[in-house]
């Protein structure tokens, strides 16, 4: 415990340095040695915990009203989130020093944005332990508004300020929510200790399912599920690669963390909850996924990519659900380790993917894939990075993303479910999770296609380099986690072993399924797999050697140009045109007229988010009522009226609170 | 026992490896025949594989790396995969649990190792194969997931010996025909659209505008454009040898010797059907192909369905 303490108060040393000290550098060498102290200090902390039956840290403090106790107590659950979340944060701290180095250059002032960095990491310390709801909404806030400040780094854009506000009101609607739930269970128990808690959420009754919603709701709005995510693709595209790095590998992840840390008091769910995380997580990805064959905005597909990935994490946890409820032991550790471990292995690809894309931007200073192509030859390093995240986002083997998805695939196919519809409904499931995983391949391809490969499409963006060192080795670090977990999953899973061994059927009799045995098999076959591919793409290599080289056969036409290179547009037209209902497309075009056209034509398609469209419109719609309603109130009574409002609400709360 | 499962796997990628030249000579036999044509021998394939093998590669000045190396991970996933599938009619040596789930990412990996192949070109014509290969194969993935969930179900086992499960046992009743027939039609399907066969696809055509698998191997020559070929042709008797393990009516009622021999007699037979198929009718417009690709859906998903009437039934 003590660990812990020196590593929050390193953290907020660390903070207080860079907002004081003077000049960029001494700033980002106060963030960083305080973070890698921190990180050290919890990682000797939390890895014993890591096991199974690791034991855990218990602490408590007494505190003034109204938090009157602060119960601290890191689980495995906690040691497992901690372990990665912080050094992750380091990386991120590392690549931002190469990130934002034209910003300095210019005198911008970085304290403050370091400050952040190491709040975040605060944050994860405070979220990840304490067992006091109070505490853990002050934990929770700190982790909103330093994601929210980060965003708005470029604040003289208007777009951007315009992203960092949508994200501002939409994570502080899912506050409202969170506090409702605490409230009602405050209500009940009296008291603001999670364990305590568990006398209300253990028993089902109808007070439970609603705290379930409202927590659910909160919870899926942090992590950007399906139809909550509309903030996450703006606040993605805006803010500094290494801050969406963060919040989409890292800062979400306290969502399904907090979903994960009610759900240990929640003891035997009832089958309709599964349905609910197993239906919202299918949601998301399928939703998720089909955003991301048709994005422009490089960092807005990852964004969008973000919304599948903890879909499938929750997918997985729907499987744990049923396996609770219907009591089938196997189910619950196949669906809970698998989401736990792709919730991992998102993080380190994600953050990959991200940092690479950041790379592209520092480079050419566009992410409008549209315009880009060619960087494979510029950019080889970055180039290599993108595709090793891009084939683990894809779920490929041998690397890291098919391991989590093959332990959720095993729970879904494996007919244990309590009647023959159910496992109807859990096979179709799983086919919906197939076409999730070749549509990722499809944006995947194109992104990655049109980006690095060919000839540069736009002679505007000009020639780009590899980055520098400070961005490339955060980088090489997560493609080297993205590899070997793919080929020892065995690691991963001992790394999730204590916290997934926290979710079981506490019945002695029934054996326990071992996650390490059940990937046995696959982890031979990847092994197999990528030795085959480097001695056989090796001998190919050298078949190559001799070659000659020529220009692209244009199939008989001789004067092609970059322009007529297949876009990232008509690459997914297809596929985009056969979800048209899911993908509205606006469509701006000038097309040539005549046999001989006078002037130049022009054609430009852009994908706009389906629910964020919907929802702008019925607030307008909502707002001219309201509006239209209050211009036939005169002045003075106007105040009266809604001074009248806020007392029927009062009365009504009063009357519900007398009549129980 | 071990010496036993070495044989079998050895047995195996002996089969995997030469089969392959057999239903592509057997296939341009049977078009040659409904065309009244003198056939090419039995084994082009290999001579032309032998033949490219000799030949220097020309790469085009815009490709990279992943333009040479692709057409090897393709030949690689082929292989691999190929050899968890039960094409000798019984267990597959190494076969796992949920193989079929690690069958489909291998074959994901190939193709996009060929997807990125074409685009690292920047040629409009193979950009424009690569965008019809992702789609048709998005909307076609889960017909394999749900004909292996149904089979799955039924037979209560885990992995391709589902399929065998369900040719030894009797399924009894309309139902389990249901399963089985769905299946049939559903993975027959998905091996004409994986491995670009009539009518979803013309290996022969040279209009460019209207292909999909073989207009992203334009720019492949050599060595390379070999191993695509040989690769795609072991695809193909992959899927049929999966298809033969449906129908092989010896399955569990006679010796493995035997069975394995009526495996690869239903493949060539089977691919006398494709090359029938193609004789007889033309490739369809683009805009048909979701269409027939969702009939591979509807009958996977029949499959499925049938396996609560059975299960609900017997119990």
């Amino acid at each position: 415990m003590i660990l812990l303490l020196v590593s929050g108060a390193s953290l907020v040393l660390g903070a207080i340095l860079a907002l004081a000290l003077r000049g960029n550098v001494a700033r980002a060498t106060a963030a960083l040695a305080s973070q890698a102290v921190a990180s050290a200090a919890t990682l000797a902390a939390v890895v014993p915990l890591l096991r199974a039956g690791g034991g855990e840290l218990v602490e408590s403090w007494r505190w003034p009203y109204p938090i009157e106790r602060i119960a601290v107590r890191v689980d495995a659950l906690s040691a497992f989130f901690l372990a990665w979340s912080l050094p992750m944060t380091l990386l991120g701290t590392v690549y931002a020093v190469g990130y934002l180095r034209p910003y300095f250059d210019r005198g911008r002032n970085g304290g403050p944005h370091f400050a952040l960095l190491n709040m975040t990491s605060l944050a994860f310390l405070v979220v990840y332990s304490v067992q006091n709801a109070m505490v853990f909404l002050l934990g929770w806030e700190i982790a909103a508004v330093a994601a929210w400040l980060l965003v708005i780094w470029d604040y003289r854009n208007q777009k951007i300020r315009f992203a960092g506000f949508n994200y501002l009101v939409s994570t502080h609607l899912g506050l409202f929510v969170l506090v409702a739930a605490f409230m009602l269970l405050h209500a009940q128990t009296d008291s603001m200790d999670f364990q305590t808690f568990r006398r209300v959420l253990e028993k089902p009754s109808r007070m439970r399912a609603a705290v379930f919603l409202l927590l659910g709701a909160s919870f899926a709005l942090k992590s950007a599920f399906f139809p909550l995510h509309t903030w996450l693709p703006r606040a993605h595209s805006a803010a500094p690669a290494h801050v969406s790095a963060l919040m989409s590998g890292v800062i979400h992840k306290a969502g399904l963390f907090a979903f994960l840390r009610f759900t240990l008091l929640l003891g035997r769910p009832e089958a309709w909850m599964g349905w609910c995380v197993l239906g919202f997580g299918a949601l998301s990805a399928f939703f998720g996924v089909l955003y991301t064959s048709s994005q422009r905005d490089l960092k807005r597909l990852l964004g969008y990519s973000s919304t599948e990935n903890v879909g499938i994490a929750a997918m997985g946890f729907g499987v744990g659900y049923l396996g609770m409820a219907w009591h089938a032991p196997s189910l619950v550790v196949l669906g809970f380790a698998g989401g736990i471990l792709h919730l991992f292995n998102h993080a380190l690809f994600k953050c990959l993917l991200f940092y690479a894309a950041g790379a592209v931007y520092r480079a050419t200073h566009t992410i409008d894939i549209e315009r880009l192509g060619g960087l494979l030859r510029k950019m080889p390093r970055t180039a290599a990075m993108f595709l090793i995240g891009g084939l683990a986002i894809s779920a490929l083997p041998p690397l890291n993303g098919f391991v989590g998805e093959y332990l959720i695939y095993s729970g879904l196919l494996s007919g244990a479910g309590a009647s023959p519809t159910e496992n109807v409904v859990l096979v179709v499931i799983a086919a919906l999770l197939a076409f999730v995983g070749a549509v990722s391949a499809l944006s995947i391809v194109r992104a990655f296609g049109v980006t690095f490969l060919g000839a540069p499409r736009d002679a505007s963006v000009h020639a780009a380099v590899d980055p520098p060192p400070s961005m490339l080795w955060p980088m090489y670090l997560h493609a080297a986690g993205v590899v070997i977990v793919g080929l020892f999953p065995s690691l991963g899973v001992a790394a999730t072993r204590g916290a997934t061994s926290l979710f079981r059927i506490a019945d002695p009799s029934v054996a326990q399924l071992d996650v390490a045995a059940v990937l046995a098999p696959v982890t031979w076959a990847a092994r197999v797999l990528a030795a085959t591919l480097v001695v056989v793409g090796g001998l190919g290599w050298l078949a190559g050697r001799g070659a000659r080289r020529h220009v692209t056969w244009g199939c008989g036409y001789t004067a092609p140009n970059v322009r007529m290179q297949y876009t990232a547009s008509s690459f997914s037209s297809p596929f985009a045109l056969l979800f048209v209902g899911f993908l509205p497309q606006l469509r701006r075009a000038k097309l040539p007229e005549q046999v001989f056209p006078q002037q130049n034509g022009h054609l430009a398609t852009h994908h706009v988010d389906a629910v964020e469209r919907r929802m702008f419109e019925v607030l307008g719609q909502g707002e001219e009522m309201a509006t239209k309603a209050s211009d036939k109130i005169s002045e003075e009574p106007r105040v009266a009226f809604a001074a009248g409002l806020v007392a029927i609400v009062i009365i009504f709360g009063l009357l519900v609170g007398v009549g129980r | 026992m071990s010496a036993q499962i070495a044989v079998l796997a050895l047995a195996h990628l002996v089969v995997l490896l030469t089969l392959p030249f057999v239903v592509v000579g057997v296939i341009q036999r049977t078009k040659a025949l409904w065309a009244g044509r003198k056939s090419p021998p039995l084994f082009q394939l290999a001579f032309d594989a032998a033949r490219l093998l000799r030949k220097r590669p020309v790469y085009s000045e815009v490709t990279t790396y992943l333009f040479r190396v692709g057409p090897y991970v393709v030949l690689v996933t082929a292989v691999v995969s190929g050899m968890i599938v039960p094409i000798l009619g019984a267990r597959a040596a190494l076969g796992f649990p949920f193989d079929f789930v690690w069958f489909a990412y291998v074959w994901g990996l190939g193709r996009v190792a060929l997807m990125l192949g074409a685009l690292d070109t920047g040629s409009a014509f193979e950009g424009m194969g690569a965008s019809r290969e992702a789609t048709f194969s998005a909307i076609l993935e889960p017909a394999l997931f749900l004909v292996g969930g149904a089979a799955c179900l039924i037979t209560h086992e885990r992995s391709f010996d589902a399929v065998l499960a369900l040719r030894a046992t009797t399924v009894t009743g309309g139902a389990g025909a249901g399963v089985w027939a769905g299946s049939v039609v559903a993975l027959f399907i998905l091996v004409q659209v994986e491995s670009a066969r009539l009518p979803v696809d013309d290996p022969t055509t040279h209009l460019e505008l209207t292909m999909v698998h073989e207009v992203m191997i334009l720019d492949h020559s050599g060595p390379e454009l070999a191993a695509l070929q040989v690769g795609s042709a072991i695809k193909l008797t992959v899927g049929l040898s999966l298809v033969a393990a449906f129908l092989n009516p010896l399955t569990g009622r006679a010796g493995p010797p035997l069975a394995a021999a009526a495996n690869v007699a239903l493949c060539l037979l089977l691919a006398v059907a494709i090359g029938t198929v193609e004789s007889l009718v033309a490739r369809w417009r683009m805009r048909a192909v979701p269409q027939y690709i969702v009939v591979a859906l509807i009958a996977a998903g029949v499959a499925l369905l049938a396996t609560t009437w059975q299960i609900g039934g017997a119990g």
